[in-house]
């Protein structure tokens, strides 16, 4: 590893070393992918159990995809439904991790840490990107786990044109690469205002902000007007990866490490 | 007893399956490292630096010209600050250079300067014989900084504190380096609590530690012994002397003028720029000239008389036994005053220099310089 590694490096260990003393926020981190985990799984047996009895599933006023209208109807509302409870898994890496990154920089100033690490021969980039990777990684890491429990659930519960839709490509696609990408724009989001503000309650309510957009497509997806798609997936993750990358250097630009230093009390 | 700091870590160090620091870091943490930095951080920072290695004694280890800080207002009420004023200075390789002055006269300014943590609004400066403003990187490279707070991370231990910064310089050799100033500081035996459960000698000694992992041959030290009790001020002074036995050079930023009195070579009494640097013996002497005081074992009228008539003596006064006179140069002028006072009878007991506190010559200067005290600058 070179040197610019090893101190990013260095860095991201130093903020999962803390983050594990902090049981409440790894507890946290893994607590809603859980409870995803549950209702998904919940809602997958028992709509399929409904449909099996022979139930009438109209009256769950769901708008299906037309596509879809070849399945069973219990089916068809079962994958309808899953597509929205994986966007939401899709989603959660932003906004869990985007509070711990907004803390990061005035914790790190709250705690007087801030001037030795600065002292220290870290470029602002390595810094911060760091600091957002340590941040979203373990989120991000935390949803797999969930994902892959959700598919094997699927897998013994479901039928199999279910579990076709699934596991298809838009999915993996979403979850390896989106949702990591995602998770990385809300954490540097997250940190870039850390390092503007000098109030951490300020700092977590600018950064929860960033999630409006992201309700607004949940609540199309929920509406049935968007069904995501390989083209669709990839599209957004490229340019999820430009915003990434303009954001860590709007970031940089924009850390006045003076300021910090001098202003902030 | 103290433990092997070389002996080979329990398993039952590492606590944590999630614990990615100290001892129990294993081998797939570090292939993970290095898949990561191949991936993702090449392109993170344009400045070259140079490895440690290649950092020198240069001839002098701080050099600045006209150094000046001047903060801008922010917010209503506030106005523009000169926090520092057209700063000369030189400081020598190995020398312990001593900052003094009061609340809000520019000396964590200073230091920050020289550190390239604030950049000067005016004038030029070469640390470790790297421009400031231009070589940034290389000079925080290659010095050690123990800020005005510890800075720890109270919820990592000792071990992990240490690994972090020393990881940070490119230490080669981070147990080795970690272990020999956890046992130098005497903290061998708590390296393993959390540095937030530590008292506040032993947080200072860690962020001593901290400073010295990478063995910068300049060290700047922003109030080492502030809030601490006098044992653990004491050992840090006692550190710090250590240090200097060393050959490193040492900024040492104090309020403490017997700290300064005791450890520094040179003073540079600072109120927003210097009002004198000099040794404490000189800054002394430039203030108060060189006083002796001479003992006999009878004192009269007459030996009084006989010194006060010599030439090169400035003032003479008698309390008790004890001739209190002040010449131009003790070197040359004490045989002479001694011969004279034989010369008249007195038998002489002891001849000793007598010397000002350094907090005299302190408020002295201080007082002299008729600008407000304790303005408040941002520190």
């Amino acid at each position: 590893m070179n040197v610019r590694g090893r101190r990013v490096w260095a860095v991201i260990e130093k903020e999962w070393a803390e983050t594990a003393r902090n049981r409440g926020i790894v507890w946290m981190m893994a607590l809603v992918p859980a409870i995803l985990v549950l209702v998904v799984l919940g809602t997958n047996y028992g709509i399929l159990r409904a449909g099996a009895g022979g139930q009438d599933l109209s009256g769950m006023d769901i708008s299906i995809p037309k596509f879809l209208a070849h399945l069973p109807q219990a089916e068809a509302i079962t994958v309808t439904m899953n597509e929205q409870f994986f966007f939401y898994l899709l989603l959660i890496p932003i906004t869990l991790p985007v509070y711990i990154a907004a803390y990061t920089i005035i914790g790190e100033k709250e705690t007087r840490t801030l001037e030795p690490l600065l002292a220290a021969p870290v470029s602002t980039g390595e810094l911060l990107f760091a600091k957002g990777f340590a941040a979203a990684a373990p989120a991000v890491v935390i949803n797999w786990i969930a994902f892959v429990i959700v598919i094997a659930g699927i897998a013994v519960i479901s039928p199999p044109a279910v579990l076709h839709f699934a596991v298809r490509d838009a999915w993996i696609f979403g979850m390896l690469l989106f949702s990591p990408l995602l998770a990385l724009l809300s954490v540097l989001t997250g940190v870039l205002v850390s390092s503007r503000v000098n109030d951490p309650r300020t700092a977590q309510q600018i950064t929860s902000l960033f999630v409006m957009p992201l309700i607004l497509m949940s609540v199309l997806v929920l509406m049935g007007k968007v069904f995501l798609t390989l083209e669709l997936v990839l599209f957004a993750a490229m340019i999820t990866l430009v915003a990434d990358a303009l954001i860590l250097l709007l970031a940089v630009r924009v850390f006045q490490r003076e300021t910090i230093l001098t202003r902030w009390k | 007893m103290r433990s092997d700091p070389a002996r080979p870590l329990a398993p039952d160090q590492a606590r944590h399956w999630w614990c990615l620091y100290g001892p129990g870091r294993s081998a797939n943490n570090a292939a993970l490292a290095a898949l990561f930095a191949w991936v993702v951080t090449a392109p993170l920072n344009k400045t070259p630096r140079l490895p440690l290695s290649r950092v020198r004694i240069n001839a002098r280890m701080i050099r600045a010209k006209g150094l000046s800080k001047r903060f801008p207002a922010f917010g209503k009420g506030s106005h523009e600050t000169l926090a520092v004023d057209s700063i000369d200075v030189e400081v020598q390789p190995g020398e312990v250079f001593g900052l003094l002055g009061p609340n809000g006269a520019g000396k964590t300014t200073m230091v920050r300067m020289l550190c390239a943590l604030i950049a000067p609004t005016a004038g030029e400066a070469w640390v470790n014989g790297f421009q400031l403003g231009l070589q940034n990187d290389e000079i925080r490279a290659s010095i050690g900084v123990l800020t005005e707070s510890p800075g720890l991370y109270r919820k990592l231990d000792a071990v992990t504190n240490l690994s972090f910064f020393a990881k940070l310089y490119g230490v080669a050799d981070i147990s080795g380096q970690v272990n020999k100033y956890l046992q130098m500081l005497g903290l061998w035996e708590s390296r393993h609590q959390l540095a937030g459960s530590f008292s506040k000698g032993m947080r200072q000694k860690l962020a001593i530690a901290r400073a010295l992992l990478h063995e910068p041959p300049l060290v700047f030290l922003d109030e080492p012994t502030a809030s601490l009790d006098p044992e653990a001020a004491r050992v840090v002074r006692d550190f710090i002397d250590e240090m200097r036995g060393q050959g490193r050079t040492i900024v040492l930023c104090t309020h403490n003028l017997d700290e300064a009195d005791r450890l520094c070579d040179r003073i540079g009494l600072i109120k927003q720029r210097f009002i004198c640097v000099d040794s404490p013996g000189r800054l002394r002497a430039r203030l108060y000239g060189t006083r002796v005081r001479v003992r006999l074992e009878s004192l009269t009228p007459a030996h009084l008389a006989a010194v006060q008539r010599l030439a090169f003596v400035k003032e003479a006064a008698a309390e008790d036994r004890v001739l209190s006179i002040r010449l131009e140069d003790p070197d040359r002028n004490n045989p002479e005053l001694i011969r004279t006072l034989v010369g008249v009878g007195a038998s002489v007991q002891y001849v000793e220099e007598e010397s000002a506190p350094l907090e005299s010559v302190y408020f002295d200067l201080m007082g002299r310089e008729g600008q407000p005290e304790n303005q408040e600058v941002p520190s």
